[in-house]
This record gives structure tokens, sequence and C-alpha cells, in this order.
């Protein structure tokens, strides 16, 4: 999974920035999507549309591997986060449903529905875990909000 | 993308023991076969070739091949506790997924009124549904899609010794069983079904405000239910069956007993520090403590602090001595206001959210390790709604009780059904599809992996199998006779209705022993281990007698077998 591009915090983006931000975006978001939603196995892409909230970290999730302390994700990091909740946690609505050859009716859920295991460092050294079940568990949990400061 | 091609590399994992019931009409049934289709690219995840020494039992000597053992070791254990006659494919990889994110598992699809379905309009898991269906109901399809992070250092050893690492087998564990069949579908936003039907999990969970399960709801009431600490609980026979073996007397609990306005109890957190709750149990009036308004110093202290947040020592100190103290959270640590109510001579403590925190659950409180030591009184935190309706009391007497309900299991009702995971808000916690984490023991399905797990799935450690039993798998049993394959003391019993001893029918009925073990599969071993004829009757009469001394057999019964036993010389 690519790392995503860091997004300008500047209020004075150009509109070619801006474009090639959005595009950025939009491929990353489709390589994270492609990668956790093939699962649905039927040649279909995911209908699971990326998140386009700006999130930010507000607890430390990562343990710096040069200096062994922990810190604030970064806004790559935060960006990745919330990429995968939102294809994991997803639980999205009205999916089609299909007949099987069997007999029966079934729906692929899109690589959504699952549980996702968190985990949070505690200050000792320890993890905290919680299996979540939707977007808004996990960025609770993880302590992830959303940041309005450069709209 | 069609999974078959999409299969890299595939890693067959348990071949299932094929063992064949010898009475009549038995089903097959034999431990399920689990494929891990392993998606990695060439050189990460599963593929990764970091070498890396062995560790745990884990014999891999590379990060990838250790991952591929880890996912071997879980599925194992679940492959010799579940039977079915279709493979489950876990499509599986090792991928980043970002910070703090450790892993997922769900199932890839959902299937309803499938032949042999035993609850129509029901969706299942689709590994459950194949396995009901005896057939391969989505055979371009895997069953459990699972991701994990490259990211985290988690334990790779087999042994459970995981120390302060977190262990990938019981993670695994964990979400695998959410992808058999531990986990429901209706919405926690709206409390509407999965396109208008329940489904097999949450056909079982009942809610007690209502008495009704939740397909017989509306959405409101579901929304509601998911909400109600305490007041869900599974109504499933195995795992009430497996509650005694399972959970502990002594239920934790937070209640008001008086005034009636407000009697019941509370869902609350607990605290890193101090003593546990029930140790000792309190039953007090309740009184809110009173401190000074700590004066603000930006910028490190940006806000001043309330009489009502317990961050100075009491100035009611003699009302609170004896008593529950009632503090609001915010402006110190929880240890600190804990240490100010002990120091006050307080029994309990309860700390409850400020208005800043109006809508969150209960917090864990953490220890900050300077106060902690000074604790020497249980603290609970509560909702800010909780706190506020007894403050709004205290006008007159409030008393409340912290402590263990001896009466009834940690993790159940008082009708001795486990107890799901409802906390107020949702968003507090992975509500409904786990076990309440008021459980004790500590169970594989609540929300968080605790440290104290084992890797066993059913009872007297654990509630996971007697769920997913609920819910339609069946165990490995390979001659029908109700023990699983691997605590039969013959999986492949001579479950005859007579003993027959050398081809002589004895016509005494052959019992079966709880532990798997027919009488005719004793004489059976009497005949293989015996060196003569003569050791062999010897030992028959041996076992006979103790069966007639313990009233199994009549002395007739003892007299036929013996013939025959003896008729072997000739």
């Amino acid at each position: 999974m690519a790392g995503l591009p860091p997004h300008s915090r500047s209020k004075t983006l150009t509109a070619t920035m801006i474009a090639i931000l959005i595009g950025a975006v939009a491929i990353f978001s489709f390589a994270v999507l492609s990668s956790i939603t093939s699962s649905s196995n039927n040649a279909q892409a995911s209908t699971a549309a990326p998140n386009q909230r700006r999130f930010k970290g507000t607890r430390p999730l990562v343990l710096d591997q040069q200096t062994g302390q922990q810190r604030l994700p970064n806004q790559e990091e935060v960006e990745e986060v919330i990429a995968t909740l939102s294809v994991l946690a997803n639980r999205p609505e009205n999916l089609p449903e299909t007949p099987t050859a069997a007999g029966g009716i079934s729906v692929d859920l899109e690589g959504g529905f699952g549980g996702v295991m968190l985990g949070r460092p505690n200050a000792d050294g320890t993890w905290e875990t919680k299996c979540v079940f939707t977007f808004a568990e996990g960025t609770e949990f993880l302590g992830l909000v959303e940041d309005n400061s450069t709209e | 993308m069609k999974k078959k091609q999409s299969v890299m590399k595939i890693f067959v994992m348990f071949v299932a023991l094929s063992f064949v019931g010898l009475s009549a009409g038995s089903i097959f049934a034999a431990e399920a076969q689990f494929v891990i289709v392993n998606i990695n690219a060439p050189g990460v995840g599963f593929n990764d070739p970091t070498p890396a020494a062995p560790v745990g039992g884990n014999t891999g000597t590379t990060l990838g091949e250790q991952r591929i053992i880890a996912f071997q070791h879980a599925a194992a254990i679940w492959s010799a506790r579940l039977d079915s006659n279709v493979p489950i494919r876990i499509r599986a990889q090792f991928v980043a997924l970002g910070p703090g994110v450790l892993g997922s598992a769900g199932p890839v699809s959902v299937v309803r009124d499938f032949p042999n379905a035993p609850i129509p309009a029901t969706w299942y898991h689709v590994a459950l549904a194949n396995k009901l269906a005896g057939v391969d109901l989505l055979p371009a399809n895997d069953d459990i899609n699972a991701n994990f992070s490259t990211n985290f250092n988690f334990y790779l050893g087999l042994d459970n010794n995981h120390g302060p690492q977190n262990d990938l087998v019981a993670v695994l564990l964990h979400e695998f069983a959410h992808g058999l069949g531990f986990s429901q579908f209706a919405s926690l936003a709206t409390g509407n079904l999965f396109s208008g039907f329940p489904d097999a999990y949450n056909t079982k969970l009942l809610d007690l405000n209502t008495g009704l399960t939740w397909p017989q709801m509306t959405s409101a009431q579901r929304l509601a239910s998911a909400t109600s600490f305490g007041r869900v609980v599974w109504n499933g026979a195995f795992v009430t069956a497996g509650v005694p073996n399972v959970l502990s007397l002594g239920s934790p609990e937070v209640r008001v007993l008086n005034p009636g306005a407000i009697a019941g109890t509370y869902q609350f957190g607990t605290a890193g520090f101090g003593p546990a709750i029930g140790n000792p149990n309190v039953q007090a009036d309740v009184v809110a403590a009173v401190d000074i308004a700590e004066p603000a110093n930006p910028p490190s202290i940006p806000a001043p602090g309330t009489t009502t947040d317990g961050c100075s020592p009491f100035l009611n100190a003699a009302a609170v001595a004896g008593k529950i103290a009632l503090v609001e959270r915010g402006f110190c640590g929880f240890a600190v206001k804990a240490r100010n109510a002990s120091e006050a001579g307080a029994l309990a403590v309860i700390i409850y959210n400020q208005a800043a925190n109006v809508n969150a659950a209960p917090p864990g409180m953490a220890g900050d390790g300077i106060n902690d030591p000074f604790v020497t009184i249980p603290a609970v935190s509560l909702r800010r709604v909780d706190g506020l309706a007894i403050l709004a009391q205290l006008g007159g007497t409030v008393t409340a009780s912290i402590g263990n309900n001896p009466l009834i299991r940690a993790g159940a009702d008082a009708l001795g059904r486990a107890r799901v995971y409802a906390p107020f808000p949702v968003v507090g916690g992975s509500s409904i599809s786990h076990y309440d984490t008021v459980a004790r023991r500590n169970l594989l399905m609540e929300p968080a992996i605790n440290a104290d797990l084992t890797h066993n799935v059913k009872a007297p450690d654990d509630l996971t199998f007697e769920l997913l039993r609920d819910v339609g798998w069946t165990f490995p049993d390979a001659d029908s006779d109700g023990v699983p394959n691997d605590e039969d003391c013959n999986p492949n019993s001579n479950t005859g209705p007579t003993i027959i001893v050398g081809g002589i029918d004895t016509g005494v009925a052959n019992t079966l022993f709880a532990n798997g073990c027919t009488m005719a599969d004793l004489i059976a071993e009497l005949a293989a281990s015996s060196s003569s004829h003569g050791d062999f009757a010897s030992a028959v009469a041996h076992l006979t007698n103790q069966w007639a001394a313990d009233g199994l057999i009549s002395g007739r019964d003892k007299g036929a077998i013996q013939s025959a036993a003896a008729r072997l010389r000739s």
C-alpha cells in the first residue's frame, strides 16, 4: 500500500496544486480499496467511497522506531488509517442480492462488515486493543477527530 | 476478480479426517478443512523473506513463514472444533493498514433461504451456510476475508507466551470467529435489519427491557437495545449451558438502591489503580464532594477547576467520610480525585463524566503512577447523565452499592444467560457482536484481547464455540456419539446396539459412556492389548465384574459377556 501524499496545510493552494492533490488522493484511495476489497471476488469495483473528510490524530498511536517514543500519527499515517477503516469497517446498505445456483439468495459484503482489531499504546508499553465494527467506533478509539482547521 | 484466478498461492492447512460413522444413517461429521488463500505478492506479507528466529513453537525461519504458521495454527484450532464437508476458504494478506490497526476479518458474503437453512428468511455467514447446505453455495468466492497489518509487531509464537506483545494467534481466533458467525448485520445507526432480514446471530439476542428478540423489534427498539448496558443477553442453549463452567460468581455492579426513582444498575467504568470492585463490597450513602475551584494558570492550565471536580482536598471531608464520594471528571487525573476521596475517608468514589464528555461512555480510568499508591478505595466512572441523576437526588438520601453481586455470574444475567456488550454510546465500543466486558473469566470474544486468554475456544475456558453451536455449527463427531473427536476416547466407537465378542452377540446392551467410549470399545481394547486368551478372559471378567458392581449391567449380562469371551478359545 503506497503512502498518501501529504496534504498541504496552506490556504493559498493554487488550482493546479489542488487538482494534483485530489488526483493523488484518488489514486491512493483506489489502491487501498483495490487491495482490501477485491475479496468480494465478483469482479466488481467496491462501491465504498473513500472517506473525504480530513482527520487528525489526538493521541499517540505510533511507536517511533528511532527514538522508541510514542508519538502522534502524522497526517500521512492518519490518512492511511482512515482509508483502511473506510473499507474494513464499512457497512453499506442496499447491497445487491444475487440468487445462488444451489438455491438461496446471497449478498457480497464488499469487504466490509468485518471486525477490525485496533490497538493503542499505553504508557507502560502495553497495548490496549478493541475490536470495532463501524468507522465511528474506530476513529473514536484511535483518537482521530475531524480537522476543520484548514477549511 | 474471481478468487481462483486471484490465488497466487494456496496453503492447504488441515486435511479433514474422513471419519465415517459406523451406525446406519450417521452423518458425515469431520473436521472442517481450512484453506488459506495467500494473496500477497512475492516478497511481502506472507512472503516476506526477512530472517526470523523461531519463537514460541513457531518454526518459521522468515517473517513470512512465521505469519503463515500462525495462521495455520489458529485455523487448525477452529478446524478441530468445527465440522463441515465444504472447505472454508480464508482469503488472507498482510498489508500496511496504518498505525493502530492490527487486522480484520469477516465474512465475504451472507446467504439466506439456501437448501437446509434452519431458519427461513435469515442471513447466515457464508461458511456456515455452506456447512448447513452441504455444498459450496458460492463456489467462485472465498468465505472469509482477512487483512492483517505489516506495521504491527505481533507475537508470532504459538505457545501463548506473548508477554506485553499482542498475540497474533489470539487475534486470529477472535477475528476468524467473526467470519464464521460471531457477528450481526443490523445497522447500529438506524436499527434496520440487513436487507430487511434478521441474521442467525441476532435471532439469539434477547432484550431484557422489552422481552423481545431482535427480529421481533422495530428498528427504534433495536437502536435502544444496542445501548442497553447489561440488558441484552444471548438466548442460546449451548452458551447458557456453558456459562456455569466458565463465568465465576460475583458480578461487578454499581447499583443505586434508593430513592426508587433512580434505583437500578448503572453502566460503569473501572480504574487501573486502587482496589478492585468488590474489595471490599461497599454500600453507603452518596455525598457530593466539594473542593476549591482551582485557578487557571495559562498556558499550562488554561481553564479553572470547579468545586465539584475533586482535584483538591475535599472541603467537606467530614461529610464524605464513611460515604461514597461523588465527583465530576475533568481538570485533573482520575487518580488525583480518588486519592482525595481516600484521604477524606470515603469508602468508594464515583467519578461522572463532565460536560465535555456528555455523550461519552464511562471511561476506563488509567492511573498516573504518582497518586495511584495513595488510592485505598474502589473507584468507578459513570456516564454524565447518570452522575447528574444521582446529583439531582442528593437533596435527600441516595444509597448505592459498589461491589460484586455474589448471586450472579460475572458476564451473565440473573438467569445465567451470557450478556452481550451493549454500551452507551454505541461508538464507545463495539456493540452487540461481542460478549460483555464484565465477564470473568475473560472471554475471547470480548471487544478487547485480554492478556490472560488461552487458545482454547470452548468451555471451561471460553464460550466462543458454544455460541457458534447456537447459530448452527456442529463439531467433528465421526461416530455421532455426541462427543467431539478430539475429546472422544474412541472417535470411531463401535456403536452397535449390543456387545458382540468374537462374533458372538451377547445380547447385552452396548452402553455409551460420557467420555465417548462404548462397552464394546473397551472389550475390543482388552482384546488388542491381551497377550493370550487367558489374559483376555481374565481382563474381561475383571471389567464386567466392575460394571456389575457399579450397576451398569446385570449378573446375567455379566455372565453372557464372560461366557462369550471364554468361548473365543475354541
